[in-house]
C-alpha cells in the first residue's frame, strides 16, 4: 500500500489549478431553459479550447487519456475551483454516449459524433427508462420496425433528461417482436430533430422541468446509426451503464468532503432560536463530524477503487456499494444543513446557485433513484459481492 | 498510489490469519477459562516475533510498519482476540528500557491494559500480567502490577477479564509522544474492522442455507439489503483502515485526521454489523454458543478504546485533509 501521487500526478494537479483558477466562469448557471444548456456548451467548448475536454476518453479519440487516479485529481481540483457542476447538460454525451461510440461505434460514428461531444456542440440525453421498464429495463417495449435501411421506432420513453436540449439520443428499443427480456434489443443513435418525436416535460420536487417523457411516432432511423449490432443492444446498453458505475459519480464522490466542510462553516456562523451558533450544539456536531468522517471514508473507498481499475484495466464490482455510500452521506448532509439553515432552508425556487442546500437536499432523492435506485444497488450488491442466493 | 494488501502484506496477513484460526480461536471463547493472554500464548505470539512487527530491527523488532500492524490486528479482530494483545504489542514499540523491551517482545512478561474514567483503573488482561500500560493521545505509562491489589470484576466480553486497581503505583516508565496512541487507534480500528467483517461472514454464510417458507433466507429482500447495507459500512471502514495505516507509515501531516476517521467509521460498522447479524439470524444469534453475540461484545469493549464516539467526533469536527 502506498500514497503516493507520482511527479507526473503532481504536475497535472498545478497545471489544473492554475487554469482552473484563471477560467472558472464567475457568472452563474441559469437554472431553466437554453440559456442553462448554452451555459454549460460553452464552458465545454472553453475546456475544449484549452485541452482540458474529455478527461476520461483515450487520446485517440480527442480525450486527455488521464489515469483513473489523474481523473480524481481533475474532479478534486473542479471542486475546489468552485467550477459548474459536471452533472449537467453535457453529462450523458460526455459518460455515456461518447464512451459507448468509442467502444462500440463504427469508425463513420466516431468521426462524426466524438469532435461534437468534446466540443459541446453536441448534447445527448438518455432514452432507456420506460413508463413500465425502470428498474426492470429489460422489460422495455418500445419496438423498432426494420424498413430497408431504415428502423422505424413506436413508443415512448420516460425519464429523459434534458431531452429538450439534446441534439441526439442514446436509444434503446425493441427490434425483434418475438423477443423478450434481453433479446431483440438494439442501441441506436436518435437525431431528437427527426419528425414524429414529441417531447413532454415531467416537472418533478425540485420545481424543474429537466426530466421529460419522450413520444416516438414511425420515427425513421438510419440502420447506420446502430452501435453494436441489431438485436445485440443489451450488450451495448451494459457497457453504457458501466461508465457510469465506473467512475460516472466520481466528482460526487471527493466533493462531499468541501461540502460538508462549508456546512461546518456555516454552522460556525448561524445563529440558532436561542442565540447560540448552530455548531454549539452537540447534536448538530456530532452529526457534522459523523458524516465528516464518511466523507473521508469515501475518499479512501474511492482512491482503492480506482488506484484498483487502474492496475486491472477493468472497474470492478463495487460500483453499486459506492453509490449507496455516496447517496446516503449525501442525503445526511442534506438533512442536518436544513436543520441548521432554520426557516431560510424554506425559501425555494428551483435555483440550483440560489438555494444549494435545499437543493440538494431535495436532489438528495434524484441521486438514490436514477441510474439504479438504491434497491436495485442493493440487490446487485447482494448478487455480485455476497452472492447471495437469487430471489428472482 | 495503492490502497489494498498487495505482495508481502498478504503473505503477513494470510500467515497471522492461519497462525490465530490455530492458536486463538474464535471458538475458545465457549470455554469457561478467563481468555486473556496465558503464559503459553504469550510464549507462542512472542517466539513467532507478532509482538514487534511495527518495532524497528535496532531495538528488536521486525522493522515493518503501521501496515502490517493493521494487517495483523485485523486478522486479531476476526477471532476476538483480547485486547492484552494490544497492550503488549505497543509496550513493545515504546518501552525505552532495552531488557524490559526484550522481556515483552518475546512474551516472556505479559502486559495488560489499563484504562480509567477519571475515578477508577481498570484493567483488561491476564490475572498474571506484570505490567500494565496506560495510553493517552500524548503518552503512555508502563506500571508495575507486582504488589498491587486488584479486585476481579464480571465481564460482558469474554475476551478478556477486568480487574479494578484500587491504588495506582507510580509508573515504571512515562514515554512522551502519540505512537502508542497511535498504533492503538490503529490496532482497535483494525480489530473492529475485522469484526465488521467475521460478522458480514457470519450472516451471508448462514443465509446460503438457512430455508424459511420454502426458499433459502439469503434470497428474500428482507436478508439480502440488510447484508448489503453491511458490506458498504465494511467497505468504507476498511478503505480508511488502508489510508489511516498507510498514512501513519508515510508519516503525513493528517495521519491524525485519518486515524480518527478509521476509528470511527470501524466503531459504527462493527457495532452496526454486529447488531445486523444477530436479528438477521433469527433465535439461533441470541444463544450462547452462537459466536454472533460475541462479536457484538467484543466490539462494544473495542469501541471504548483509543477514541470513543464523543472524542474522536470533537477532533474531526474542525480537521483538515492534506491535499
Amino acid at each position: 500500500m502506498d500514497l503516493h501521487f507520482s511527479e507526473a500526478d503532481r504536475e497535472f494537479r498545478a497545471r489544473a489549478r492554475e487554469w482552473l483558477t484563471a477560467n472558472v466562469p464567475t457568472a452563474h448557471r441559469p437554472a431553466h431553459g437554453p440559456q442553462a444548456a448554452q451555459f454549460d456548451r460553452d464552458w465545454q467548448r472553453k475546456m475544449y479550447d484549452h485541452g482540458w475536454a474529455g478527461v476520461a476518453w483515450p487520446k485517440d479519440f480527442g480525450g486527455l487519456g488521464l489515469s483513473g487516479l489523474q481523473q480524481v485529481i481533475w474532479y478534486e481540483e473542479l471542486a475546489r475551483a468552485r467550477a459548474p457542476h459536471y452533472i449537467n447538460t453535457t453529462y450523458i454525451s460526455l459518460m455515456h454516449a461518447g464512451p459507448t461510440v468509442i467502444a462500440r461505434g463504427t469508425d463513420e460514428q466516431k468521426a462524426f459524433h466524438l469532435p461534437r461531444i468534446l466540443s459541446g456542440e453536441s448534447l445527448w440525453c438518455q432514452g432507456f427508462s420506460e413508463p413500465n421498464a425502470g428498474s426492470d429495463l429489460a422489460s422495455l417495449r418500445t419496438r423498432g420496425v426494420i424498413d430497408g435501411d431504415h428502423i422505424v421506432v413506436t413508443g415512448s420513453k420516460m425519464w429523459t433528461t434534458d431531452a429538450q436540449h439534446a441534439d441526439y439520443q442514446e436509444l434503446l428499443i425493441r427490434t425483434d417482436p418475438a423477443s423478450e427480456r434481453h433479446k431483440g434489443l438494439t442501441w441506436v443513435i436518435c437525431d431528437m430533430k427527426a419528425p414524429g418525436i414529441d417531447i413532454k416535460p415531467i416537472r418533478t420536487m425540485l420545481q424543474d422541468e429537466h426530466v421529460n417523457m419522450v413520444f416516438y411516432d414511425e420515427v425513421r432511423i438510419p440502420i447506420s446509426n446502430v452501435v453494436g449490432e441489431v438485436g445485440k443492444g443489451w450488450s451495448t446498453a451494459l457497457a453504457t451503464l458501466s461508465f457510469e458505475r465506473g467512475l460516472g459519480f466520481i466528482g460526487d464522490q471527493l466533493e462531499l468532503y468541501e461540502r460538508v466542510c462549508r456546512a461546518i462553516d456555516l454552522a460556525e456562523t448561524v445563529r440558532m432560536e436561542d442565540g447560540r451558533r448552530a455548531i454549539e450544539d452537540d447534536g448538530i456536531a456530532q452529526r457534522l463530524a459523523s458524516i465528516k468522517a464518511d466523507t473521508i471514508a469515501i475518499r479512501s473507498m474511492t482512491l482503492a477503487d480506482i488506484a484498483e481499475t487502474d492496475r486491472t484495466g477493468e472497474p470492478g464490482p463495487k460500483g453499486s456499494m459506492m453509490k449507496l455510500m455516496v447517496t446516503s452521506t449525501h442525503k445526511a448532509l442534506s438533512e442536518v444543513v436544513g436543520e441548521i439553515l432554520g426557516w431560510s432552508f424554506l425559501e425555494f425556487d428551483g435555483d440550483r446557485t440560489a438555494h444549494p442546500w435545499t437543493y440538494d437536499y431535495l436532489w438528495s432523492w434524484i441521486f438514490s433513484i436514477s441510474g439504479g435506485t438504491n434497491e436495485i444497488q442493493r440487490e446487485i450488491t447482494a448478487d455480485r459481492i455476497l452472492e447471495l442466493p437469487r430471489g428472482r | 498510489m495503492y490502497l489494498a494488501p498487495e505482495g508481502d502484506e498478504i503473505e503477513i496477513a494470510n500467515a497471522a490469519a492461519e497462525f490465530l484460526a490455530d492458536a486463538m480461536p474464535i471458538e475458545r471463547l465457549h470455554g469457561h477459562d478467563p481468555a486473556d493472554l496465558n503464559s503459553s500464548l504469550l510464549k507462542l505470539l512472542g517466539d513467532m516475533g507478532w509482538f514487534a512487527l511495527a518495532v524497528p530491527e535496532a531495538a528488536g523488532g521486525s522493522g515493518l510498519s503501521a501496515v502490517e500492524h493493521a494487517l495483523f490486528f485485523r486478522e486479531c479482530g476476526r477471532q476476538c482476540a483480547p485486547v492484552d494483545l494490544l497492550a503488549q504489542c505497543l509496550a513493545a514499540n515504546v518501552i525505552a528500557d532495552a531488557e524490559r523491551r526484550a522481556a515483552v517482545i518475546s512474551g516472556q512478561v505479559g502486559v495488560a491494559l489499563m484504562v480509567s474514567d477519571g475515578e477508577v483503573w481498570r484493567i483488561f488482561g491476564a490475572g498474571e500480567a506484570e505490567y500494565a500500560l496506560f495510553v493517552s493521545p500524548d503518552e503512555a505509562r508502563l506500571y508495575s502490577l507486582a504488589g498491587t491489589v486488584s479486585e476481579l470484576r464480571p465481564a460482558l466480553d469474554p475476551a478478556n477479564s477486568i480487574r479494578l486497581l484500587t491504588e495506582l503505583p507510580a509508573p515504571v516508565e512515562t514515554l512522551a509522544g502519540n505512537r502508542a496512541w497511535q498504533l492503538g487507534q490503529l490496532g482497535t480500528a483494525a480489530m473492529l474492522v475485522g469484526l465488521a467483517e467475521a460478522s458480514l461472514d457470519l450472516i451471508v454464510e448462514y443465509a446460503k442455507v438457512r430455508e424459511t417458507f420454502g426458499r433459502k433466507i439469503g434470497s428474500w429482500q428482507a436478508v439480502r439489503h440488510p447484508c448489503a447495507d453491511m458490506a458498504v459500512r465494511v467497505e468504507a471502514a476498511r478503505s480508511e483502515l488502508w489510508y489511516a495505516a498507510t498514512a501513519l507509515k508515510e508519516g503525513r501531516s493528517d495521519a491524525e485526521v485519518h486515524l480518527d476517521a478509521a476509528k470511527h467509521l470501524a466503531n459504527q460498522a462493527a457495532h452496526a454489523n454486529a447488531d445486523t447479524s444477530i436479528q438477521l439470524h433469527g433465535g439461533i444469534g441470541v444463544t450462547d454458543e452462537h459466536n454472533a453475540h460475541l462479536h457484538l461484545k467484543h466490539a462494544m469493549l473495542l469501541s471504548r478504546l483509543f477514541g470513543s464516539k464523543r472524542s474522536l467526533l470533537a477532533r474531526l469536527l474542525n480537521a483538515r485533509l492534506e491535499d
